[in-house]
């Protein structure tokens, strides 16, 4: 839906997603210099990102929508870092698809790579340290960056478009009807073959987890002595 | 035992089952629906509540425009196929170190 959100909708979110994208080229200069094993690590959770935004599934509202992927590197390098990874999908779809819209990327980039990343990133914060599984945490914190991007989306439009009578509030409820429920079972089924990836991740590098310290090193050595 | 070893491919398999089995019966319980994407549904839903027909929104920046489903289709898969390559080739390079090791 491109050319819908107001020009001044679509300069505020820029505003907001610079800062961030200049955030995350930087942490990604550091993260990569400090560990060459980062960028393979890198690869794999920019490639669902990749693959997974590609994908249009149905959804039992009867209407498309796209997983995001996006939980995985927030978790592995965080909300920043993930949001460079979501504007170079994003320019792609925008370039080649007229997917997305090159304006809009801002308002995009806020929802796909910053609003979502952030809440997974959040809820991965809140649990890693807890007795909570590993692979529950992932599948949380995979499960609200997926859902919290349509929240978002929902939100800037809602902000832009609000409705006659009930205004912004109302419209939000008939967007999140359109955008977030269609989302659901998107989000629940993106995140178990997100689970399924990050075990592999587990069982075949469980270094680099270490030393990013994505996860304590008794969880995932406890993970890998059982595989 | 060996079945919890794969408690994790059996549950992702077992998602998708389900998925695809509520992906059949929705569609076949409301017969009429299109499976537009959800941009397409908020797309209309704007044009309702501005009264502004949906032709009439354009991009700020003009934009290249696929000629044709089947083009953007294509370029879709180019996609996947950019990130599966990236996903393939690290996992396969992980295995081959493990493997060495």
């Amino acid at each position: 839906m491109e050319g819908f959100l107001p020009w001044q909708w679509a300069v505020l979110w820029w505003l907001v997603a610079i800062p961030c994208l200049a955030l995350g080229v930087r942490e990604l200069k550091r993260v990569l210099s400090l560990d060459p094993e980062a960028l393979p690590l890198l690869g794999v959770t920019g490639g669902f990102v990749f693959i997974l935004s590609s994908l249009k599934l149905p959804s039992v509202t009867g209407s498309c929508s796209h997983p995001t992927g996006t939980g995985l590197p927030a978790i592995a390098f965080g909300p920043w870092i993930t949001a460079v990874l979501a504007g170079i999908v994003l320019l792609f779809q925008a370039l080649f698809l007229a997917h997305g819209g090159l304006s809009t990327l801002g308002a995009n980039l806020v929802s796909l790579g910053i609003a979502g990343p952030l809440a997974g990133w959040g809820v991965y914060r809140a649990l890693r340290d807890t007795r909570a599984g590993m692979f529950v945490t992932v599948f949380l914190a995979c499960a609200l960056a997926d859902l919290s991007t349509y929240v978002v989306t929902s939100l800037e439009l809602a902000l832009a478009y609000p409705a006659q009578v009930g205004g912004t509030g109302s419209s939000l409820v008939v967007f999140l009807g359109i955008f977030a429920v269609t989302q659901v079972p998107l989000a629940l089924l993106e995140s178990v073959v997100l689970v399924l990836v990050f075990r592999y991740i587990v069982q075949l590098r469980p270094g680099i987890l270490i030393r990013l310290k994505v996860f304590p090193e008794g969880k995932i050595m406890a993970e890998r002595s059982e595989a | 035992m060996r079945l919890s070893r794969y408690r994790f491919e059996i549950l992702a398999l077992v998602a998708i089952v389900v998925f695809c089995a509520l992906f059949v019966f929705t569609s076949s319980r409301t017969g009429n629906a299109e499976f537009a994407g959800s941009d397409t549904v908020g797309s209309s839903h704007i044009s309702e509540i501005t009264g502004i027909a949906e032709g009439q929104f354009r991009p700020l920046v003009g934009q290249w425009v696929p000629p044709g489903r089947e083009i953007e289709s294509a370029l879709f898969a180019l996609q996947a196929a950019i990130g599966g390559i990236c996903v393939g080739w690290v996992f396969g390079y992980w295995k081959g170190l493990k493997e060495k090791e």
